[in-house]
């Protein structure tokens, strides 16, 4: 799958496992922070996102320096999942 | 004691949440279950928070916020609620994933919302209430006993306190409930509910919210003078007549004295019939009404009943879709509730006039 094409799947994950029900697709720039900025999403989300990586794409984030990189942005995450994901 | 009911509100599957419900009761078209009729939550809770919350925490912080906004300038000093499933859908969620995920680490938000204590806790967050805090699960006799807390929070030192009844229907509540018969196996048309003879009811939820108050005030609705629990199986006619007799000489009343009956009868013929002999007993010129068919059955459904009755006693009149049977007495100045679960759990609410 193409990187673009895996960050708007992604993105539409994202959304559902959030519970993010006046976000669409179009509203998440690729690039922009998930955490404070961007989506504005909390450490509570961040367990849900490490969450839908592990259930989805079969990848676990157990360092925490690794996770806070990956969670980054949605492209950052679609990056890991393109190079691990299975 | 007495308790000046000085807010009230009431999510439920009519539209009681906006006024309209007497003038346009809802129909429940063929069902089994009669689920709440919701508003626009976003209107009462803050949406970031929002997508987090169950149903039950959406019932109750909404219905919460709907009784404070009546009175903005009290600050209840004790949150107090009766639930008897409380957060049961997060933890049925949550004992699932457990399964799910293998025991191994779990998605966050069921675990956080499966906690009994959960709305009573959003209620105190969202309106920074920080002072007494406590949700009672004790089945159907769960919103009398946060009432009874209520009484001896006011009767001690505080002025005001938000109690409420809250409810929601769950899946596997719902399955385990129907394997023992206690649901409709047909569906039926909610204003039918007492037509016929059949066992099971429809299963309902709610969410009542009463800020009830130590002091009288112009805006006092009703006032709350008593509340009774007996827990016995098998009991009788008369184990409840006896302990109504009791329960009213306590306030220096009898029978004679109630205007208005609010019975929880639901249409089940495997417990109405206790009902029945109740009514029996119930002097002519007294009114007698019935609910169930408008919220269907739920542990603290006794909150819908005492929703009605404050408006009865507020507004001098009762509704025809509530009345089984009317009287000659041309006021309302005492209602009883009566309520009672599997022939075990019976609950008395006394309401006086403000």
């Amino acid at each position: 799958m193409k990187e673009e094409e895996l960050i708007e799947k992604l993105k539409a994950e994202i959304i559902e496992q959030l519970s993010l029900e006046d976000i669409t697709p179009a509203d998440i720039d690729a690039d922009a922070p998930l955490f404070v900025e961007g989506l504005g999403l909390d450490s509570i989300d961040a367990i849900e996102l490490t969450h839908l990586l592990d259930r989805n794409y079969g990848i676990k984030l157990e360092d925490p320096k690794a996770r806070r990189e990956v969670l980054a942005s949605v492209r950052s995450m679609a990056q890991l999942i393109a190079k691990q994901g299975k | 004691m007495q308790a000046y009911i000085n807010s009230v509100s009431l999510i439920s599957p009519q539209l009681t949440h906006d006024g309209s419900f007497l003038t346009h009761p809802l129909v429940n078209e063929l069902a089994c279950v009669m689920n709440c009729v919701e508003p626009v939550y976003k209107e009462y809770i803050n949406p970031v928070a929002l997508r987090r919350m169950s149903h039950v925490v959406k019932l109750g912080l909404a219905a919460s916020a709907i009784c404070m906004r009546q009175l903005p300038d009290v600050r209840p000093e004790a949150v107090i609620i009766g639930s008897g499933l409380a957060c049961l859908s997060d933890l049925e969620k949550f004992t699932r994933l457990v399964e799910e995920y293998k025991e191994e680490t779990l998605p966050p938000i069921p675990f956080i919302n499966s906690a009994h204590n959960t709305v009573a806790a959003q209620i105190a967050m969202q309106h920074k209430l920080t002072g007494y805090n406590i949700t009672y699960c004790h089945h159907f006799l769960s919103f009398e006993s946060a009432l009874r807390d209520a009484f001896m929070c006011l009767s001690e030192d505080m002025q005001n306190v938000l109690v409420g009844g809250i409810d929601e229907r769950t899946s596997d509540n719902f399955h385990i409930y129907n394997i023992a018969g206690f649901w409709r196996k047909e569906p039926v048309n909610n204003l039918d509910l007492f037509k016929g003879s059949y066992p099971g009811t429809l299963n309902g939820e709610g969410a009542a919210f009463f800020i009830l108050s130590n002091e009288k005030s112009d805006g006092s609705l009703a006032c709350v003078t008593g509340v009774h629990t007996l827990l016995l199986p098998n009991s009788t006619i008369e184990d409840v007549n006896q302990e109504l007799e009791v329960f009213l000489k306590k306030h220096s009343l009898s029978k004679e004295d109630i205007d208005l009956f609010i019975l929880g009868r639901n249409g089940s013929n495997v417990y109405d019939s206790l009902y029945g002999q109740f009514e029996e007993e119930i002097p002519q010129s007294a009114h007698i009404a019935y609910y169930k068919h408008l919220c269907g059955e739920y542990m603290t459904s006794s909150s819908f009943a005492m929703w009605v009755a404050s408006n009865v006693l507020s507004s001098q009149s009762l509704p025809d879709i509530l009345t089984f049977r009317r009287g000659s007495r041309q006021d309302f100045h005492r209602v009883l509730i009566y309520n009672q679960a599997l022939g075990k759990e019976h609950a008395f609410i006394l309401l006086e006039r403000a």
